[in-house]
C-alpha cells in the first residue's frame, strides 16, 4: 500500500445564502489537517467552529441522527447527491474519498418546490403535505393486533418493506433532472398499496398524493433513473412504475 | 356522469404529471408502431432498379378511401405527442430554478434520455420539411419514386435526412423503455430485456432508415 496521507488539505466552495429571498454565493474556504476518518459533516462541523472562532457566521446545514436514519440530511457535493459513494446520506459519507487538494464544491438541495430557507438548508415541507393527502392508514390503530390476523405474503410484505425504506431526505428530486418527487410519492404510495391495511383508502390515496404533488411544483418523470441511483435507501424505480399503474387504474376504473 | 364531470375528470387525470406522460407514451407508441408500417412501404424502393413496385404502392395507398382517415389519425398523433412533449418539458425545466454549479451524473442516464427533447425538436423540423418535400410539393403525376430518389440523391438531402433518422433513432433508444415504465409496465425480470430491446429498436430503426439517403446518395454520386 502506497502511503496515503491521513489528513487532508481542502478548498471548499460553500453555498452562502442569508434567506429564502436573498441571492447567495459561493464562498471559499481552505481547511488543513482534515482527517480522512472524518465524516463529511464533522468536516463541515470543523469549518463552523473555525468560522464562530474568528466571529464569522457558521454556516446552516440540516442533520440529526448522523446515522443514516433520519433522513435530515442533505447536500449536493461535487455535484452528486449525498456525495460520492452509494446507497448513503451525506452524514455516512467520510472524508477518505476525497484526496488531498481536493477541491470540493457544496450545494444546497435545488428545486422550486424545495425553496432555500439558509445557506445550505432548504424547506422539505411539500413532502409532509404530499403524506397529509393519504401517506397514512385511517384505522383506529388500538392495541397490536395477532400478527397471523392479517394474512400478507412474504413478497408483498418484503416489497412494501423495501418502499417503507424511504426516509423522505428529497434527495431523488435533487438528483432528478426535473426536480420530480416521483420516486419518494411512489415509496409511500407502493408501501400502502401492497398492504391490506391501505387498502381502504388505495385509490383516494394515490389520486390526492399525485395531485398535491404536482401542485407543489416538482417536474415530472421521464424515467431517466437519476432518483434511484441517488436514493441513499437503494429504492427502485419500480415504485414508480407501481405508482403509474396504481395512479391509472384509479383515474380509469376508480369508483371515485 | 354529466358532461361537467367528464370534464373535471378528464383534466384531473391528463392534465396530471402522470396522465399527460401516459398520453405521451400511448401516442409515442402507435407512433413507432407507424414507423415500422413506413418502413415497410420505404423498403419497395430497393425492390426494383425503376421504383415500379413502390410507385404502384404508393399509387394504391393514395387511392384508398381509407388514406384521409390514416394521415388525420397521424397528424393528431403527432400533434398531441409534440403539445403534450413542450407542455411536460416547460414543467420539467420550471421545476428547477436555480441551476447546480456542479452536476454529475449518477449514471443512470443515457444519451438518448438526456437529449429528448432536442431530438424531439429536431424530428419535428425533420418532418415538416419531409412533408414539404414529398407531400406538399410534389408535381402532379411524377413517379414518387423518381422524386424521392433524386431528392436524397443530392448533399442537402442526405444532411436533412440523416440529421432527422439519426435524431430519431437516438430519441427510440429511450423511448420504448419509457413509454413502458410510464404506463406502469414494469417488472424487475423483464427490466434488462426492454432496456436492450428499447435501445436495439433505435439502433435498428435508426439504421434501416439511413440506409434510404445513404444509398440513394452515394448510387446517386457515383
Ligand atoms: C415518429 C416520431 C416519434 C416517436 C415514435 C416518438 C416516440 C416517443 C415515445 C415512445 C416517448 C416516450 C414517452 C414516455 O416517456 O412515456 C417519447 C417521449 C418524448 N417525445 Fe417523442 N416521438 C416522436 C416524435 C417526437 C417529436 C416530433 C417531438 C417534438 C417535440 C417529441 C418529443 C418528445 C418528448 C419531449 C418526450 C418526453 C421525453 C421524456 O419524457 O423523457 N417526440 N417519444
Ligand atoms: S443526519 Fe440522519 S440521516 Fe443523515
Amino acid at each position: 500500500m502506497g502511503a496515503s496521507p491521513t489528513t487532508l488539505r481542502l478548498t471548499l466552495h460553500v453555498w452562502r445564502q442569508a434567506s429564502r429571498d436573498l441571492p447567495g454565493a459561493f464562498e471559499v474556504h481552505h481547511l488543513e489537517g482534515i482527517s480522512v476518518d472524518m465524516s463529511f459533516l464533522e468536516m463541515l462541523d470543523v469549518l463552523n467552529e473555525g468560522l464562530t472562532s474568528q466571529g464569522r457566521e457558521p454556516f446552516c446545514f440540516d442533520h440529526d441522527c448522523r446515522e443514516g436514519i433520519c433522513g435530515m440530511c442533505s447536500l449536493v457535493i461535487n455535484g452528486q447527491v449525498h456525495g460520492p459513494d452509494q446507497e448513503i446520506t451525506t452524514c455516512q459519507l467520510h472524508m477518505r474519498h476525497f484526496a488531498d487538494g481536493d477541491t470540493i464544491v457544496v450545494e444546497p438541495f435545488r428545486a422550486r418546490a424545495l425553496p432555500v430557507v439558509r445557506d445550505l438548508v432548504v424547506d422539505r415541507s411539500a413532502f409532509d403535505r404530499i403524506i397529509a393527502e393519504g401517506g397514512y392508514i385511517s384505522t383506529d390503530a388500538g392495541s397490536a393486533p395477532e400478527g397471523n390476523a392479517l394474512p400478507i405474503s412474504t413478497a408483498a410484505a418484503d416489497e412494501a418493506m423495501d418502499a417503507a425504506a424511504c426516509i423522505g431526505c428529497a434527495g431523488c428530486v435533487a438528483a432528478c433532472p426535473n426536480a420530480s418527487a416521483m420516486l419518494f410519492t411512489a415509496a409511500k404510495v407502493s408501501h400502502l398499496a401492497q398492504l391490506p391495511q391501505g387498502e381502504p383508502e388505495r385509490e383516494r390515496r394515490v389520486l390526492a398524493m399525485v395531485e398535491r404533488m404536482d401542485r407543489e411544483g416538482f417536474g415530472g418523470c421521464t424515467n431517466e433513473r437519476e432518483c434511484q441511483a441517488a436514493c441513499p435507501k437503494g429504492i427502485s424505480v419500480a415504485h414508480i412504475a407501481r405508482l403509474n399503474r396504481e395512479f391509472l387504474r384509479s383515474s380509469v376504473l376508480g369508483r371515485s | 356522469m354529466g358532461r361537467c364531470h367528464v370534464l373535471i375528470w378528464l383534466r384531473r387525470t391528463f392534465g396530471s404529471s402522470i396522465g399527460s406522460k401516459a398520453l405521451m407514451a400511448c401516442t409515442g407508441l402507435v407512433l413507432i408502431g407507424f414507423l415500422f408500417a413506413h418502413l415497410g412501404g420505404n423498403l419497395l424502393l430497393f425492390a426494383d432498379a425503376d421504383g415500379a413496385a413502390f410507385d404502384a404502392y404508393a399509387t394504391a395507398l393514395e387511392h384508398s378511401p381509407l388514406l384521409p382517415l390514416a394521415e388525420a389519425g397521424l397528424a393528431l398523433l403527432f400533434c398531441a405527442h409534440i403539445v403534450l412533449g413542450v407542455r411536460v418539458q416547460r414543467a420539467n425545466r420550471e421545476a428547477r430554478e436555480t441551476a447546480y454549479r456542479v452536476r454529475r451524473t449518477h449514471g443512470a442516464r443515457t444519451p438518448g434520455s438526456r437529449t429528448m427533447v432536442a431530438t424531439g425538436l429536431v424530428i419535428l423540423l425533420f418532418l415538416v420539411a419531409h412533408l414539404y418535400d414529398f407531400r406538399l410539393c410534389r408535381p402532379e403525376g411524377d413517379s414518387l419514386a423518381l422524386i424521392v430518389r433524386e431528392r436524397l440523391a443530392s448533399p442537402s438531402g442526405l444532411v436533412l435526412y440523416g440529421a432527422g433518422v439519426l435524431a430519431l433513432g437516438l430519441h427510440l433508444t429511450h423511448a420504448l423503455r419509457s413509454a413502458l415504465h410510464t404506463l406502469g409496465l414494469h417488472h424487475p425480470r423483464y427490466e434488462a430485456l426492454v432496456d436492450r430491446a428499447s435501445f436495439l429498436l433505435g439502433f435498428v430503426l435508426g439504421l434501416a432508415f439511413l440506409s434510404f439517403p445513404l444509398v440513394f446518395f452515394l448510387g446517386g454520386a457515383a
